[in-house]
């Protein structure tokens, strides 16, 4: 076949491929990225189906960061989110560490642990309601064994700043999603690079961080992309157990959604971007700072 | 330099025996091949002399001391996996580097010692690879490497040849060969491939189903196999079904003087092929003469197989391939009897 035929095939069939993805592209499109044009034009002023139409306008990004609350809220959705996501992510690990090793009864573990993954959130933050609440199961067994004299003097779990409630919800249902990945992980690399390693000498921390950890380390950092992702954005966790105003961003923003002023929807579309943007730096950053350490090995 | 001892060792894997009972003793120095079908339990052999595996009874000695409550760090044991086991995410350098550096020797040391090894297996150009990207035979000498510069008292290698082509694999085998001359280290080696071990090891431990059948120099296994299965597994092609009376053996295609001892009743004559004699003459020597006619033959390059039948049994002739004998040729075999093997069991 001359040159310029297979060159002509090759582009034939590259067209045919983007034909074949375009339905795709288009779902994708229209529902993801219009989605998302959509909603930074309108936290810009860009509403017209409210009679708004100031674009572009800076102002309500301005109110927004402009007071001291947005910080105070945005400090809090971090700390939940942060918080959540390191105890997940190492208590996950040692779970997925404990499930490649044998002990007896290890089939009936292996289902047990993943059943808060099958079981909806809202499951979860009721069970937290009432496990952790005053009043609450965990409060009257205390009372009952005479660790505290009443269930009223059970310590505030829930609904407090310090968010014990909304962190326990998030690691009861993410440490097993962070076992099953890295469990997965753990499966594939096998145990034999760590049994070498021991026969040359190295020790147990040594195992792990030397060997172990470098080759689960994909899949660390995308399932903490993950759940991170999710714990910055989640709502029904911290609007039923959360400790009031000032509120974590989505629940700020869902606030400004459900205000009697349909105006101030364009303010909760500015807390949105905000919070996409907050997300996107910190899941940006974090990948680089990855993909620099993959280097720094050689890797890539 | 170590010697190694295995006491009445067995190992239980739940309900399941997968070693029942092994008693053997390796030399200091020496390279022991354990020889037997997948299965039998040579990897288990291996992982319970490494500290891997726990014997479920039984003992384990290095030295005439008992190493059981020696943990895996602390045997100062060698092995090279099956698989190799190289750490996916470092560079031969720091794969070779790393049972140094996690006993805490300096820099230096480990720098010289790095520079010594990578030139005895030969790998200094591909120093900064990883493992990814090394070819198998390569793979195989880092994880050598990685071993030898910890200095191991007893090497162990599991299926070492078994992933390299055909050329490598004599490459390897010599190489492997002078390594253990050079540094008479104590060496066992695992392999399913019987000619293997026969060329490398000073003494092969055959073991079939979790048992050691027989323990001895390659010549000895070959030419006086203690079983029909040791001699079946070590390619003996000729073993036939007789009665022993005194020093002859009266098999279905006649009687035969043998030298070796062996007690009066059945038992099973082995002759190996390449110890018998192809005439195309009846020879003028009337002992151990075996009348057949060619019915078979494969042409091996170097060498002939030919089968011969001699009334109901095939009885094959290993000959160099100095002449061809046409098929259906009428011929005499002869066997001197010293080269006849009885097994009785
Ligand atoms: N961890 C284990 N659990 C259960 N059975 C095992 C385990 N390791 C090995 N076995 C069994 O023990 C027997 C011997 O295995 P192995 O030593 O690997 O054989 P070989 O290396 O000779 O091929 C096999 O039947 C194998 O299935
Ligand atoms: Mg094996």
């Amino acid at each position: 076949m001359s040159k310029t035929k297979e060159l002509a095939r090759h582009k034939r069939d590259r067209t045919w491929m983007w034909i074949q993805l375009l339905p795709v592209m288009l779902v994708l499109t229209v529902l993801f990225g219009g989605a998302l044009v959509l909603g930074v034009a309108q936290s810009l002023g860009f509403a017209p189906w409210f009679g708004v139409n100031t674009f572009p306008d800076f102002s309500y990004f301005g109110a927004l960061w402009g007071d001291s609350f947005f910080w105070r809220s945005l400090g809090l959705t971090l700390y939940y989110a942060i918080a959540a996501t390191l105890i997940s992510l190492v208590m996950g690990v040692l779970l997925a560490l404990a499930l490649v090793r044998s002990f007896p009864s290890k089939s009936l573990y292996k289902y047990l642990y993943k059943l808060p993954l099958m079981i909806p959130y809202t499951v979860g933050i009721a069970l937290a309601v009432i496990m952790l609440g005053n009043g609450g199961m965990l409060s009257r067994l205390m009372a009952f064994a005479g660790f505290i004299d009443d269930p009223s003097q059970f310590p505030q779990i829930l609904k407090t700043h310090m968010g014990w409630g909304i962190i326990a919800v998030y690691v009861w249902k993410q440490t097993p999603f962070v076992a099953l990945t890295i469990y997965a992980v753990l499966l594939g690399v096998g145990r034999e690079t760590e049994e070498a390693a021991a026969i040359l000498g190295a020790n147990k921390r040594q195992v792990f961080f030397q060997v172990t950890l470098p080759q689960i380390l994909p899949g660390i950092i995308s399932s903490t992309l993950i759940i991170f992702a999710f714990n910055i954005g989640a709502f029904e966790a911290p609007f039923i157990l959360g400790g009031g105003f000032p509120d974590t961003l989505p629940v700020v923003a869902w606030r400004y959604f459900n205000d009697a002023d349909y105006t101030l929807q364009l303010q909760g579309m500015a807390t949105v971007v905000s919070i996409a943007l907050v997300a996107g730096v910190i899941l940006y950053s974090y990948l680089a700072f990855y993909r620099r350490y993959e280097r720094r090995i050689g890797r890539h | 330099m170590t010697a190694v001892q295995l006491k009445g060792v067995r190992k239980d894997f739940g309900g399941f025996t997968a070693i029942s009972n092994i008693d053997l003793d390796i030399r200091s120095g020496e390279l022991v091949a354990l020889l037997g079908p997948s299965g039998c339990g040579k990897t288990t052999t291996l992982r319970m002399i490494a500290g891997l595996e726990v014997p479920s009874d039984g003992q384990i000695l290095f030295d005439g001391k008992d190493v059981s409550e020696v943990a895996v760090q602390k045997r100062n044991v060698g092995m090279v996996f099956q698989r190799y086991a190289l750490f996916p995410h470092m560079t031969v350098e720091k794969n070779v580097a790393f049972g140094l550096k996690v006993r805490g020797t300096d820099k230096a040391e480990i720098e010289q010692r790095l520079e010594d090894i990578l030139d005895v297996v030969q790998l200094q150009q591909f120093r900064h690879r990883f493992p990814a990207q090394l070819s198998g035979g390569q793979m195989q000498r880092v994880a050598i490497a990685r071993t030898l510069i910890t200095n191991p008292s007893v090497l162990m290698m599991d299926e070492p040849l078994a992933n390299l082509d055909t050329k490598l694999r004599g490459e390897m085998r010599r190489f492997i060969r002078d390594l253990q001359q050079r540094l008479g280290i104590t060496t066992i080696f695992v392999t399913h491939d019987q000619i293997e071990a026969m060329e490398l090891a000073d003494r092969v431990a055959v073991i079939f189903d979790g048992k050691l059948a027989q323990y001895d120099a390659p010549d000895a296994l070959y030419k006086r196999p203690g079983s029909i299965d040791i001699a079946d597994f070590m390619g003996a092609t000729n073993v036939f079904e007789a009665m022993i009376r005194g020093k002859t053996a009266t098999a279905p295609f006649g009687s035969l003087a043998f030298a070796t001892d062996a007690t009066d009743g059945p038992a099973h004559v082995m002759l190996r092929g390449e110890a018998i004699d192809l005439h195309l003459a009846e020879p003028p020597e009337t002992q151990n003469q075996i009348r057949g006619r060619v019915s078979a033959r494969e042409f091996f390059g170097a060498n002939i197989t030919y089968t011969v039948a001699c009334g109901d049994a095939q009885i094959q002739v290993i000959e160099q391939s100095r002449r061809m004998v046409d098929l259906d040729q009428e011929v005499w075999l002869t066997i001197p009897p010293d080269r006849i093997w009885i097994i009785q069991n």
